[in-house]
């Protein structure tokens, strides 16, 4: 054994003359003994350096504190014997015990102190206790037996487990081989389809793929594109509305319902109401000059039985579809935040009258764009009929007015109003809208006259229309007919309209309405959102006016 | 963006497949009953018809109905190289009215099938969904409960995975080897590209199907 060669000369009284115990004793015994030989040895000797080096510390202190040069001579020479010893030690470890012996090799003062812990073979408490507790569960039932019995058993154990992994790995090759996938070593033996039967799966895989990729062999002929008598459940509530499958056109956007406008705040320099004005003025432009707003065309000939049709029966008109309420509740909720211009808020409530009875001429109206005269058309929501809203006085016969003047009676505010409108101003906004359909009028401001131009206009808008102040926005949308107007002015001021609320249920609805159907509201709210130094303005110009 | 390949399989070895993905996939497999509608554009929305897809979820009690845009298949040198389709694909939640409005735009129905199956839907590098349905069709339109597999003997299997331009070639390669798993049963390939059956189908059925056998230890 190499404990036993590990005896240097130089270790100090060498029990070794001690009489091993027999050679027949069990090898551990041995072991033991030697190891406790040696150890004792190595401890003394440990003990020894360890005084010498305090000793040599102490000195090294003493010279400190007296501030006397120490004798280098004197120390290196110390030191030098400590540092053999210490070696001759490690030197004796490594040939008694190489197997399971740890020293230190690299102390320094930061593990010096933690060094002896480290090094004790004693577990930690926890672990001593996991540590007892698996060799319960290894040895369970065999503890009371001797131990060689035990290494017998847990033998037994180990090789029972081993043949089960061999029989296992046995059959997996068996299956394998019966299964034809092949050896790791072998040429796989792989089945081939006939070729008949390959090209009939061929075929059916062509169809198969056509018929999901492209929809071949799905398409019925036109004679029997007829709805199936029963419809499936998650298609009953969608096609039997009553206005036929393919022709049914969701008009609900379309239509301007009852906005709830009902004053605006909107004043000359405010350039969202003027980019409404414009949008307006662009709008009624286009449908009597019949330019290529295919809107326009979609709402006059849409036709009229339908439901959500404002067309329709202004009963019907008036009644909220589910969507126009919910979407009323959330601005409801919205709204009920904002106090800062209530007092613009105030309407009248004569003037909500008016502006319910103006929603249902509105509605009839919606036919003759462009036609002024008489017909009190608005093309948007009754909010722009509404008195306050001023500011749409357009080259009569040219452009659809956006209110219908004469509806707006109370209105001596409005004709004070009215009047402050040059024509020179309107038609020049007019031409600037007609020209460029497509693009916001950027200076509407420059336009407009420093006049309070655009009307008092308090809108309980939904947020959604706020979106539509973007011009190209609202003239490219399929279902524009109020918003333009209204959502100059409406997205700053849409926060403050809590009292409107009642009135404007229909309203709220229509912009519910349209603001789903269009698609880019997003931008444009964003962009609406950039401004709220026009709500200021508003404010600003409102008093202005009024004080006019 | 997604990447996608399809594949065919027997009906009679759908179940083995299920097995195996159920092993491969880790999670629970969900049944798919899904009516598809695809629509048309008519001539007033442009020249060029666009198509778009209704999907109407019947498995729920409440039916959902998603809207689907499948754009054009990346081209390209290193889209040839690649093993599946990366394609643009736009889809959204709807609700059911989502098909009146789609007439309202003046979408014509162009064809429609039912799709009755199941699918996994699972992470493996990147999220993936398997789907094994058999395609129906409808003698009558939009007779869902009467509708009967195009193929009979053949169902499609069907591996999508979201992807985006950046990182669509790691989400091809997580697909393309998760198809590797799969190839003792079916090959899968870009839509549009035919595979046939796989040969050891039958014996990869067999096996997945059979319990193995084993000595108990």
């Amino acid at each position: 054994m190499a404990a036993m060669e590990g005896v240097v000369q130089n270790q100090p009284p060498q029990p070794l003359q001690q009489q091993q115990p027999q050679p027949i004793a069990v090898e551990r015994l041995n072991d033991a003994v030697q190891q406790q030989l040696n150890l004792k040895a190595v401890k003394d000797r440990a003990t020894n350096l360890f005084k010498a080096i305090s000793r040599i510390l102490e000195d090294l202190d003493g010279y400190a504190r007296t501030n006397t040069t120490p004798k280098w001579q004197d120390l290196l020479s110390q030191y030098s014997m400590v540092n053999l010893e210490l070696f001759n030690i490690v030197d004796e470890i490594k040939k008694v015990s190489k197997a399971f012996v740890v020293y230190p090799k690299n102390v320094n003062a930061e593990n010096a102190v933690v060094l002896p812990v480290m090094l004790s073979s004693k577990l930690l408490p926890e672990m001593e206790v996991e540590d007892n507790a698996k060799r319960e569960q290894l040895l369970q039932g065999l503890q009371n037996l001797q131990i060689s019995s035990q290494i017998e058993k847990l033998k037994a154990r180990i090789d029972m487990i081993g043949a089960a992994c061999e029989s296992a790995e046995k059959v997996l090759a068996d299956t394998r081989k019966a299964y034809c996938f092949g050896t790791r070593q072998g040429i796989p033996v792989v089945p081939t389809l006939d070729k008949a039967q390959a090209a009939k799966i061929q075929e059916q895989e062509n169809l198969l793929r056509a018929a999901v990729n492209y929809g071949e062999a799905l398409r019925l002929p036109a004679d029997q594109r007829q709805s199936a008598p029963a419809l499936p459940m998650h298609l009953v509530d969608v096609l039997t509305v009553g206005d036929g499958v393919q022709a049914f056109s969701e008009a609900s956007g379309m239509y301007l319902k009852n906005t709830p406008v009902s004053s605006s705040n909107l004043t000359g320099q405010s350039p969202l109401m003027q980019v409404s004005g414009s949008q307006l003025m662009g709008r009624s432009a286009a449908s009597p000059g019949g330019t290529n707003i295919t809107n326009f065309d979609n709402t006059t000939t849409s036709p009229l039985p339908y439901a959500n049709s404002p067309r329709s029966s202004t009963t019907i008109m008036n009644t909220p579809s589910p969507q126009q309420q919910s979407q009323q509740q959330k601005q409801q909720q919205q709204q009920q935040q904002q106090q800062q211009q209530q007092k613009l808020m105030q309407v009248p409530q004569h003037q909500q009258q008016q502006l319910l009875a103006q929603q249902q001429f509105r509605q009839s109206a919606m036919q003759g764009l462009g036609q002024l005269h008489g017909q009190h058309q608005m093309q948007f929501s009754p909010s722009l009929g509404h008195q306050q809203f001023q500011g749409r006085q357009l080259p009569s016969g040219h452009v659809q007015h956006g209110i219908s003047q004469n509806q707006l009676n109370p209105g001596s505010q409005m004709n004070r109003h009215l009047s402050q409108f040059s024509s020179a101003a309107n038609s020049a906004l007019f031409n600037a809208a007609q020209t460029t359909p497509n693009q916001m009028i950027p200076n509407m401001s420059a336009t407009m006259s420093s006049q309070s131009l655009l009307p008092r206009m308090q809108f309980e808008l939904p947020g959604n229309n706020s979106q539509r102040s973007h011009s190209s926005q609202i003239l490219n949308d399929q279902m524009f007919n109020m918003g333009a107007t209204n959502t100059g002015g409406m997205m700053p001021l849409q926060q403050q309209q809590q009292q409107q609320q009642q009135q404007q249920h229909g309203s709220q609805g229509a912009f519910g309405n349209m603001a789903q159907n269009a698609q880019n509201l997003q931008s444009n709210m964003v962009a609406l959102q950039g401004t709220p130094q026009s709500h200021a303005n508003f404010s600003q110009q409102r008093q202005q006016n009024q004080q006019q | 963006m997604e990447c996608v390949v399809q594949g065919i399989i027997e009906t009679q070895h759908v179940e083995a497949l299920e097995i195996l993905l159920q092993g491969l996939c880790g999670v629970r497999r969900e049944r798919l009953r899904v009516h598809e509608i695809c629509l048309k554009s008519g001539p007033n929305l442009g020249v060029v018809p666009s198509e778009v897809r209704l999907i109407c979820n019947l498995e729920q009690t409440e039916p959902t109905w998603t809207v689907r845009f499948i754009g054009g298949a990346m081209r390209g040198a290193g889209a040839e190289q690649l093993s599946v389709l990366v394609r643009t694909v736009i889809e959204s939640n709807a609700s059911k009215n989502v098909l009146r409005l789609f007439y309202a735009l003046g979408y014509k129905l162009d064809h429609e099938l039912l799709r009755v199956g199941f699918a996994f839907h699972f992470q493996r590098g990147t999220q993936m969904t398997v789907t094994v349905s058999s395609v129906n069709k409808m003698l009558q339109l939009h007779a869902t409960d009467e509708a009967v597999p195009v193929t009979p003997g053949i169902q499609m299997v069907e591996v999508t995975a979201p992807a985006s331009s950046e990182t669509y070639t790691e989400v091809a390669l997580a697909v393309s080897s998760f198809c590797e798993y799969l190839a003792p049963l079916l090959h899968l390939s870009k839509p549009g590209i035919s595979t046939g059956v796989v040969p050891t189908a039958a014996a990869a059925a067999a096996s997945l199907m059979s319990d193995g056998g084993g000595t108990t230890l």
